[in-house]
Formats: structure tokens, C-alpha cells, sequence
């Protein structure tokens, strides 16, 4: 553990932000209030918060549909994502993306992408971009389980390779692609990881769950491609809270199963138990964020659903810069 | 003045440009050519010979050689534009747009939009179009129409090599993403070229020749088709105002509608299938904004609804040909 | 002499065409007397008695009885008993019928054939039913119209277009095109329109998209003549006469047009003129050419052209000479404020439209102002009279001496009227009066000058040789 109190609590603030802002969302789409495909992000927290809490702005990121929780983590404006998610023009993307479409350029995330596998030659780019500038930036592309079999996947692979972009392929294996288990859809040997390692890169693997196993796995990723190594590709095993999407009834889960992982893969309950333990962080400490992530969301939901409206004339505008 | 080829005029644009800022990059299969062989790098410089010596100059970060993944070599030059860079991506051929479909569509042609207008997508994608080399189904096509189609991005058809250092220096320059169709029937014609920093906005079309009689809007190769066919026919007397497009997104809407009013006669020359076409959208352009000047139906000359064949017999009658094109301006003439 | 004599078919009336023998009273050999009844005769009037004339005898009834027959057709034939009956079959087969034809038989329309059913087209070639529907209608071969619809489908346009008559498109003709590299961006026609100018590219602002050069843009720096005036509406007041001597301007109208009235004999030779062509013609070349050509500036040029090729119209008359001129300065009325006055263009027959139409407006905008000078009236040797712009039909005018004639104008009418291809159509057509002073121009000679302009106005492409 070498991480200071500060970064604890940081990186606990950013994981309990991500929890509630989902859990939230959660509640609302019930409703109905809210327009179009939501993807919640709760359950996956420590793999969002343990790698970007190494990076900067200048670092970039490449999100996927389950995106909330890489833009919180990387410094995206979470009121202007409610608001955003909402459909108000005073979002992040001025109501124009939503959900799935939430990016900040300036906070070096290069957008969340409705297409499964769309983004890792986009990070490939990205890290070229980096590597032409000699800056020891890097470029990580986040994707799932069902991400990986796609061919753009192996294209950026070996594209990656080629090139020897500062890239890193971050496979988040929640176990499910949509609605279909990971053992039936990975073949050759149920595993992401070493597909990479056909493509000649190292990998890693790491416990998804875990902000500790994720944060400690990534500082080694970090500096083997920040050296100059070229790509590289790491894979956390975690767990997805919800359905794929809100509304999935979930026929798929076994009996008890969201019990199980809500009990004992709860990323925000290992870490408490992890650093209370360790006289790291006191309960109290904890409870005390706790606290001010409900008032923020409680903030953010009440802010959007006064926010203003986009109009009919926004429709046409942000299609080109001149044309 | 210089007088050029139409492939040099891209190779000396890109090295224009790379030269004056250094966030231009270069990338596409075998742009250098001979990576990883005995050869050495440089073994060809591009298919097309549009990039030869911009790896010597310019070196490995900056000319970016990738294997044969149109995705990701789309891909990537989506990520290096969202991350500042210049990108000019090559594709060799337009028809390998399939393979790359969703990094132009979904990804470069809708960040700005999606994103709410705070991103920019400098993007360039060259690829190289068109029939009249016997190249079959899979490398002939002229697929302006199906990238017209998609807003968010720009498409430019030079048909010059004039036009050429115009339109990629732009391109190039241009914030948005440009998709560059350069004709393979082209690339060995002379012309031409301006000295010095030459940049044609997008959207002005070019007029070729000028008449009052008939209105033809082309581009590409077929220019040069109608500019003979107008030349015969002026010898008798018939004016046409031959526009070539230049850029079918944006498309200059001015310059077809002002010379239509005054001619009263369309004919459009479109190398490519007659359904939901450039051909087809121009004529509904001009029936809806120009009607009451029409003093005949619009002529199509397009190719048949069909893939391109490969024979010389096939392909030479399934392209326009001149005699097609006099004959549909004598159509429009001969409307009663 | 046996006296042989022909009776046939009589004529009662002048509608009557044919008639029927309904009974002979007599038969073939009975001799007759003045007076007696020889038949009845119907008509589609009336049944008649036919009167002996004479006397004589019913040698030969010729026509059967129950048949209608044309006026003048033989009936029988009369002689004494004594001719012989070889001299009547002689009669009878030298006899020839009058012409009785009427001229209103002419257009008579001829008894209606029993209906033809349409002609039921038989053909293997794919048709949409609507074209086949029109291609019996109109009695088209469809062995010669090519099917442009889908697969070589023959379309109701096809059908429609294989029955008009060949097109004669009005060419306009290829132009120069300036091909230097562009330095400023421009439309086609705005760069176009600035050359023909003199317009610098590079001071004309864009606001077109990107910047770009519209033809507005380079228009709206084009000067235009002054814009003509709006009459004052009418404001009913109080109608007490306000009494002002005439101005030397009206005096000298009431003085020349009171002389021309009581001395010139004047004769008015009319003309209706289509000007369809005319006003498609005036659209695009104004555009082109980049002015504003009124209809009356094309009409000015085609009255010089028509008197450059008429020289005995274009003429003054001074007592007893005639003088002619070698050009066409045409005088233009103009109603002003201060009355009508008669500006002159001169040397109208070596002008273009464009310059006939700066120095028209240059002229009227001095009118309008009162800032004519004497030299800009006097002289002229036609004159050309516009109030189409009120909407008169058509009117007479009176001649401006000293000159010969003068040309009055009325407004452009749309007007039903049968085209070469037999169907109707609305066109415009304006009404044309010239007035000529008979002491000098013969009616002919008007006639012919106004042949020419009427030929002028309606082919207009004459008007830019």
C-alpha cells in the first residue's frame, strides 16, 4: 500500500460517484423520464477508478456504451453527464450524444462508442498521436468481453504491434456480452488475455473488483508502455450489477446470483473492508463521502431536470465546422 | 505554372503539407512499401506512387506503413485527429470502404455531433475510385454517392491536377473530416498547376465550359467526356455549360440552379448506378428549386443498375461514353 | 321542233340541297297542260305541288320515286308527242347537272360516321395502360415510340411525346470562358456577370456560404436605372377647378398634336403580335447581359430594326418633301408630370439592347426630373407610344410631326389561341397600332414595315444580330 490518504479518499469519492450516479439512474429510468438506451457501469467501479487514477489529462481514454463510470473516473463534469443523460443542451455533449455518447476532449476522454469494438483503433490513434510527440503519454482502450470478438479488436491488435503504439487493450470481463455468457462466447481457451499475447504483447490480469489488485496492476502496464515498449493488454475479471441494459429482465442470471456478487464482488464493500482493516481510512471517514456523493447526485438529478432544453434550431448546428 | 501529373500533384501536395505542419501524418498499406522485406523500405511509395519519399523525409512516426486492416487504419487516423493530429489516411480503393465502413460513418462522420460540437475530427481519407481499367466489381467502383449520403463528412472529386493540389491542400487544412476520391484514370493525365499556397474552398464548383443551351453537371473522369462532347456540340451551335462538382459534400447548389435557369436543360453525368444517386439527387435538386425553369426533363447519364464487369467489351459499355452523353443532351434538346 | 325539255329536282329556297319525288300525278305519255299538278315533291321542310309551266307531254320519268336527290338532278323528261324516243334517250344521256353546290356545305360536318370504336392497339411491347389508353386515343403507331421506362417500358410520356411535333429549340449558343485560375471565389455567374461589368472580383463582398461570390453580390454593384415612379393614389377632395396657363411644354404638345390631328391624314394599320418567346427571351438575356431591359427597349430596338430594313417608313414630312433618314432616331413617349414629352434615341438601329436600355432610363430619369434639354427632343424620325403598362388593350395614336409614323402599344393580353400542332393554348400577345401619314407612307408600305416587326417580336433571337 503505497498510496497516500488523499489518493484513498480520492479514490474512493470517484467509486462511490460512479455507484450512485448509476444506482440513481437506476431508480429514474424506472420512471420513464429518461429518453433511449441507458448501460450501468455499478459493480465494474474499481477498474474505471484503478487505472485512471494513474492518469492525467494528456493520457487518453476510449470508452464503450457502459460508459459513466471512464468518464467520472478520467474527470468528465458528472452534473453536466446527468444533464447530458437528461437531454438537456446545458449537457456535456449538449443532449446531442447521451448516454452513450458522452466525451471530453479536454479531460483527454475520447468519447464513450454505441458500437461494440469500435474504439480500439481509434486508441491506436490516439496512441500514435503520442508517440509521435515523445511525450510518454499513453492511449487505453477499454472494451468488454464482447468487444474482443470483434475484427476491428485483431486489426488494432496487431495494427498496435506493428506500429509499437503506446496503447493499452483494457478488457473489463464482466462475464457477459449483452445477454450471453463469456464461456460460450470467447472460444479457443475462455480466456481474452492471452489472444493479445498471440499478437506478441505482454499482458497482465488483475482482479476486477479490487481497486488495490487493479490500481498496483496498472502502475506496472503504465510503465512498461510509457517506456517506450510498445502496446500491451490487460484483463480484469468483474462484475456487471445490472442487465445489459436497463429494462433486461435478466433471464439469464442463475438464482441467487446478483445476491452473490452484490455480497461478496461489491467493489466499494472490499475496499471499505480492505482499508478499515489496514486502519487506513476510518469508517467514519468513509461514511462522512458517503454523505457528500448523495447530496452531489441528489444535486445533479434536481439540476437536470430544471435544465434547459434543446431547441429545434440545435438540431442542425455542430455537424461541421463550416460547410 | 507547372505543367504536372495528376498523381504527382497528390504526392507533392502531401509533402507541401507535411512539410508545413508537422501535426500531418501519413498512413495506409504499403504507402511505403517493402517494410519488413529485403527489399527495404521505399520499395514502392503507395500503390498509387503517391507517397514516395515522404518515409525518407519525413521518417517512420510521421508516415505511418500498416498492415491491410482498413478498420483500423480508418480507426486510427479517427484517434489521431481526435488527439490533434492531421491524419491523411489512405485506403487504395474506394471500394474498400466496406471493410471501414463503421469508422467512417458511426465514428469520423458523427464526433462533432454526437460530442455536441466541442470536438474536431481533422480526418483525411484518400482512395482511389472509378472504372476504365478493366479492375472489375471490387476495385472500379464510384462510391461518391454512398459517402455523400452521410452527413458529417466532406467529399472531394478532383478531376485536375490543378484541382488535386487545390482541393487536398484544403483538405488537408479543412477541421472537418474529408473523404479525397482520386480517380485511377486520372492519375496519369498532365495539366497545369498553380505555384505557391493554392487552396480551392469546398462547395465552388468548377465551370468547364460555358454555353446557354444545356446544362451538364459531372465530375471526376467524366469531365473530360463532356468537355469533348460540349466542344463537338458547339460547333453547331449548342451551348453547354459543362460544371464539374468539384466537391459533391458540400455541394455547389448555386452553380448548377443559376445555369439551369438560364439554359432550361439538365443533363448529369454520374459514373456510377442510377439509383438513390449523385445523378438522381441533382435532378431532384434542380426539379424542386428550379422547376418552373425547366423547359425539359433532367437526362441521366448514368451506368446500368449493375455491378461492374470485367471485359473490355462489358466495361466499355457500361460506362458513359461521349455518343451517350451527346445523345441524352440531344434528348433534352429534342423534348417536345 | 319536238321542244325537249328537262325537269328536274327544283330548288325552293337557298338552304334546300335535295329533295324527293314523293307521287307522279302522270305517267310516262300523258300529255299536260299549264296548270296542272305533275307531282309532289318533299323536302326536309315541306311537301309541295309541282305545277306544269307548260304544256307539253311526260315523255320519261328518269329518277325513281322515294329517293332523295340533289337539287338539280334529272327528273323526267317533257317534249311533244311527236319527238322521237331515241332524241329523248339522247336528251336524257347528254344531260348534265348544274353545279348547286353551297358554300355553307363546306364546313358542313359531314353526316357523323357510325362511331368507330377506338382503335384497339395490339402490341406484345410491355405499356403501362394509361400510355395505351392515350396511344388509342390519339391513334399513335407504337412501332415507332421508344419505351423509356423501366426494361424499355413504353410510359405515358413516351406515348405523349410521339404525338406533338418535332421540337425547334431556340439556341442561344456556347460562350467564352475565361479560364485563368480563380483569385476570388465566385459563382459561375457571378464571375460571369462581373467580366461583362468590368467588376473587380476582389472588391465584391460574398455572402454566399464560405464567403463565396453570388450573382447578388456582383448585381447589386451593377447601377441600375432609376426606379420608375409609383403614380399618386387618388384622393377624393373638393372638385373646384384650380385654372393654370399652359406650360411651354404642354403648349407646344397642344400646338403639334392639334396640327397633326386636323392636317396629317393618318391611317392605322393594327397588328396583335405574340410575345411569348419575347418575355422568355427578355428573362434569360437580361440576366445575361446583366441589365434591366424593359419590354419597351426590346420593342425600340425591334421598331430600328424594322425601319432600318423599311426606309420609307422612316421618314419626316416637310410640306412636300420627304425626308429620309439613314438611321432610326426613335422618339420615345413619356408621361410626365408636367405632360408627355418625346425624348429621342438616337441611332436606335446600331444599338444593343443594353445600350437602348441605359440610354432609355437615362432619358425617362431626365424626364421624370424636367431636365431634358431641347436637344434630347427635337427631330426624330419615328416615334414609339407604350401605355401597356395601364393595361389598354390597344389605341391609336397621333403622329408626332414632322415625322411619318408612329407606333402605339397596348398591354400584353393573355390570349386562347390555336397553335400549328391544333391545340389551344393560352399565349401573350400585345396589340400593335402604327399610324401613318398617308400624304407620305401608302397603307402597303405601312403594312409591310409592320410584317417585319411583327416578325421580330415574335422570333426575338433576330434582335441580337
Amino acid at each position: 500500500m503505497q498510496l497516500s490518504r488523499e489518493a484513498l479518499l480520492r479514490a474512493y469519492r470517484q467509486m462511490k460517484v460512479i455507484r450512485e450516479f448509476e444506482e440513481r439512474l437506476h431508480v429514474e429510468i424506472m420512471t420513464g423520464e429518461i429518453a433511449g438506451f441507458t448501460h450501468l457501469y455499478c459493480g465494474q467501479e474499481a477498474v474505471a477508478v484503478g487505472v485512471c487514477e494513474h492518469l492525467d489529462h494528456a493520457d487518453m481514454i476510449v470508452s464503450t456504451h457502459r460508459g459513466h463510470g471512464h468518464c467520472i473516473a478520467k474527470g468528465c463534469d458528472v452534473k453536466g453527464m446527468m444533464k447530458e443523460i437528461w437531454g438537456s443542451r446545458e449537457g456535456i455533449c449538449k443532449g446531442k450524444g447521451g448516454s452513450m455518447h458522452i466525451a471530453d476532449i479536454d479531460v483527454g476522454m475520447l468519447g464513450a462508442n454505441g458500437i461494440v469494438g469500435a474504439g480500439s483503433p481509434i486508441g491506436v490513434g490516439a496512441a500514435l498521436s503520442a508517440k509521435i510527440d515523445g511525450n510518454g503519454k499513453v492511449a487505453i482502450t477499454f472494451s468488454g468481453d464482447g468487444a474482443c470478438n470483434q475484427g476491428t479488436t485483431f486489426e488494432a491488435m496487431n495494427m498496435a504491434v506493428v506500429t509499437k503504439a503506446p496503447c493499452i487493450f483494457l478488457y473489463e470481463n464482466n462475464k457477459y456480452s449483452e445477454h450471453t455468457g463469456v464461456s460460450y462466447s470467447v472460444g479457443t481457451n475462455k480466456d481474452i488475455a492471452s489472444r493479445a499475447e498471440a499478437f506478441g504483447m505482454k499482458i497482465w490480469r488483475g482482479d476486477g473488483t479490487d481497486f488495490f489488485s487493479v490500481h498496483d496492476t496498472m502502475r506496472d502496464v503504465l510503465e512498461y508502455v510509457r517506456a517506450g515498449n510498445g502496446p500491451a493488454a490487460v484483463e480484469f475479471d468483474t462484475e456487471r450489477f445490472f442487465g445489459h441494459f436497463e429494462g433486461d429482465p435478466q433471464r439469464y442470471r442463475g438464482k441467487g446470483e446478483l445476491d452473490h456478487i452484490r455480497e461478496n464482488r461489491d467493489a466499494l464493500k472490499i475496499f471499505r473492508a480492505r482499508v478499515t482493516e489496514a486502519d487506513l481510512l476510518s469508517g467514519a471517514d468513509l461514511d462522512a463521502i458517503d454523505a457528500e456523493v448523495m447530496t452531489l447526485i441528489d444535486e445533479a438529478v434536481a439540476e437536470a431536470r430544471l435544465a434547459e432544453r434543446p431547441t429545434a434550431a440545435d438540431v442542425l448546428t455542430d455537424v461541421y465546422i463550416s460547410y | 505554372m507547372a505543367q504536372m501529373m495528376y498523381r504527382d500533384a497528390v504526392l507533392q501536395t502531401l509533402f507541401a503539407e507535411m512539410e508545413r505542419d508537422e501535426n500531418v501524418v501519413v498512413l495506409g498499406e504499403d504507402i511505403v512499401g517493402g517494410m519488413g522485406t529485403a527489399g527495404g523500405p521505399e520499395a514502392i511509395g503507395g500503390i498509387w506512387s503517391t507517397s514516395v519519399g515522404l518515409f525518407d523525409k519525413f521518417g517512420k512516426d510521421r508516415v505511418i506503413d500498416t498492415p491491410i486492416s482498413e478498420s483500423a487504419i480508418v480507426g486510427a487516423a479517427a484517434g489521431l485527429a481526435l488527439a490533434g493530429k492531421r491524419p491523411v489516411a489512405e485506403l487504395m480503393f474506394a471500394d474498400f470502404i466496406g471493410v471501414s465502413l463503421d469508422q467512417i460513418w458511426n465514428q469520423i462522420g458523427k464526433f462533432r455531433y454526437m460530442f455536441g460540437g466541442k470536438t474536431t475530427c481533422p480526418a483525411v481519407i484518400r482512395m482511389a475510385y472509378g472504372a476504365g481499367f478493366n479492375a472489375a466489381a471490387q476495385h472500379s467502383q464510384s462510391v461518391y454517392a454512398l459517402l455523400t449520403a452521410m452527413p458529417g463528412i466532406k467529399v472531394v472529386t478532383p478531376s485536375t491536377p490543378a484541382d488535386v493540389k487545390g482541393l487536398l491542400t484544403q483538405a488537408i487544412r479543412d477541421d472537418d473530416p474529408v473523404i479525397f476520391m482520386e480517380h485511377k484514370a486520372l492519375y496519369g493525365t498532365m495539366g497545369e498547376v498553380p505555384d505557391g499556397d493554392y487552396a480551392i474552398p469546398f462547395g465552388h464548383a468548377r465551370l468547364c465550359r460555358a454555353g446557354q443551351d444545356v446544362t451538364i453537371v459531372t465530375l471526376g473522369l467524366m469531365v473530360g467526356f463532356c468537355e469533348a462532347v460540349a466542344d463537338k456540340l458547339a460547333t453547331e451551335g449548342i451551348g453547354c455549360d459543362v460544371i464539374d462538382l468539384r466537391t459533391t459534400s458540400p455541394m455547389d447548389e448555386e452553380a448548377i440552379l443559376d445555369s439551369v435557369e438560364i439554359t432550361g436543360r439538365l443533363v448529369v453525368v454520374d459514373e456510377s448506378p442510377p439509383r438513390c444517386s449523385l445523378a438522381s439527387d441533382i435532378a431532384g435538386l434542380v426539379t424542386t428549386k428550379a422547376f418552373a425553369s425547366l423547359k425539359a426533363p433532367p437526362a441521366l447519364v448514368t451506368t446500368p443498375h449493375t455491378p461492374i464487369p470485367f471485359a473490355r467489351e462489358l466495361e466499355s459499355n457500361y460506362l458513359p461514353s461521349p455518343d451517350k452523353i451527346e445523345a441524352a443532351i440531344r434528348q433534352t434538346l429534342a423534348w417536345r | 321542233m319536238a321542244n325537249i325539255r328537262a325537269f328536274t329536282m327544283p330548288k325552293w329556297g337557298i338552304e334546300m340541297t335535295e329533295g324527293t319525288v314523293a307521287e307522279w300525278m302522270l305517267k310516262e305519255g300523258d300529255a299536260f297542260v299549264r296548270g296542272d299538278t305533275l307531282c309532289l315533291i318533299e323536302t326536309d321542310k315541306i311537301t309541295n305541288d309541282v305545277d306544269a309551266e307548260f304544256d307539253s307531254v311526260l315523255r320519261k320519268v328518269v329518277a325513281p320515286m322515294g329517293e332523295a336527290l340533289p337539287v338539280g338532278t334529272l327528273l323526267a323528261v317533257f317534249a311533244d308527242a311527236d319527238a322521237d324516243d331515241a332524241a329523248i334517250d339522247a336528251f336524257v344521256g347528254a344531260f348534265k347537272a348544274p353545279n348547286t353546290a353551297v358554300a355553307a356545305g363546306a364546313g358542313k360536318t359531314p353526316a357523323p360516321a357510325p362511331a368507330a370504336p377506338p382503335r384497339i392497339i395490339e402490341t406484345n411491347r410491355p405499356i403501362s395502360p394509361e400510355a395505351l389508353r392515350l396511344a388509342q386515343e390519339l391513334d399513335i403507331d407504337l412501332a415507332h415510340v421508344e419505351g423509356t421506362g423501366r426494361n424499355g417500358r413504353i410510359t405515358y410520356q413516351d406515348v405523349q411525346q410521339a404525338s406533338r411535333p418535332e421540337a425547334r429549340p431556340v439556341l442561344l449558343g456556347p460562350l467564352d470562358l475565361d479560364d485563368a485560375p480563380e483569385k476570388h471565389y465566385g459563382s459561375p455567374l457571378a464571375r460571369r456577370l462581373a467580366a461583362m461589368h468590368g467588376i473587380d472580383l476582389g472588391t465584391v463582398k460574398g455572402t454566399g456560404a464560405r464567403g463565396r461570390i453570388r450573382k447578388a453580390d456582383v448585381l447589386a454593384l451593377v447601377p441600375q436605372p432609376a426606379a420608375a415612379r409609383v403614380g399618386a393614389p387618388f384622393t377624393p377632395g373638393e372638385n373646384r377647378p384650380r385654372i393654370a396657363p399652359m406650360d411651354k411644354i404642354r403648349k407646344v404638345v397642344a400646338r403639334r398634336l392639334t396640327e397633326a390631328a386636323t392636317t396629317i391624314p393618318h391611317i392605322y394599320l393594327r397588328a396583335s403580335v405574340k410575345v411569348d418567346d419575347l418575355l422568355a427571351m427578355r428573362k434569360t438575356a437580361n440576366l445575361v447581359l446583366g441589365v434591366k431591359a424593359s419590354i419597351n427597349d426590346y420593342l425600340v430596338r425591334a421598331a430600328a430594326v424594322a425601319l432600318a430594313r423599311h426606309p420609307d417608313i422612316n421618314i419626316q414630312v416637310h410640306g412636300e418633301a420627304i425626308h429620309h433618314f439613314p438611321h432610326a432616331d426613335i422618339a420615345i413617349a413619356v408621361a410626365t408630370e408636367r405632360g408627355l414629352v418625346t425624348p429621342i434615341v438616337r441611332g436606335a438601329d446600331q444599338m444593343r439592347i443594353d445600350q437602348i436600355a441605359t440610354a432609355t432610363s437615362a432619358l425617362i430619369a431626365k424626364a421624370q426630373t424636367g431636365k431634358l434639354a431641347y436637344a434630347d427632343v427635337d427631330g426624330g424620325t419615328f416615334s414609339i407610344s407604350n401605355l401597356g403598362m395601364f393595361g389598354l388593350d390597344a389605341f391609336d395614336a397621333i403622329i408626332n410631326p414632322p415625322q411619318g409614323a408612329i407606333l402605339a402599344v397596348g398591354a400584353v393580353m393573355r390570349a386562347l389561341a390555336e397553335e400549328n400542332d391544333g391545340e389551344i393554348r393560352f399565349e401573350s400577345r400585345l396589340a400593335l397600332t402604327l399610324s401613318c401619314d398617308h400624304r407620305a407612307i401608302d397603307g402597303a408600305a405601312g403594312a409591310r414595315f409592320m410584317a417585319t416587326l411583327k416578325g421580330l417580336i415574335e422570333a426575338p433571337e433576330g434582335l441580337f444580330e
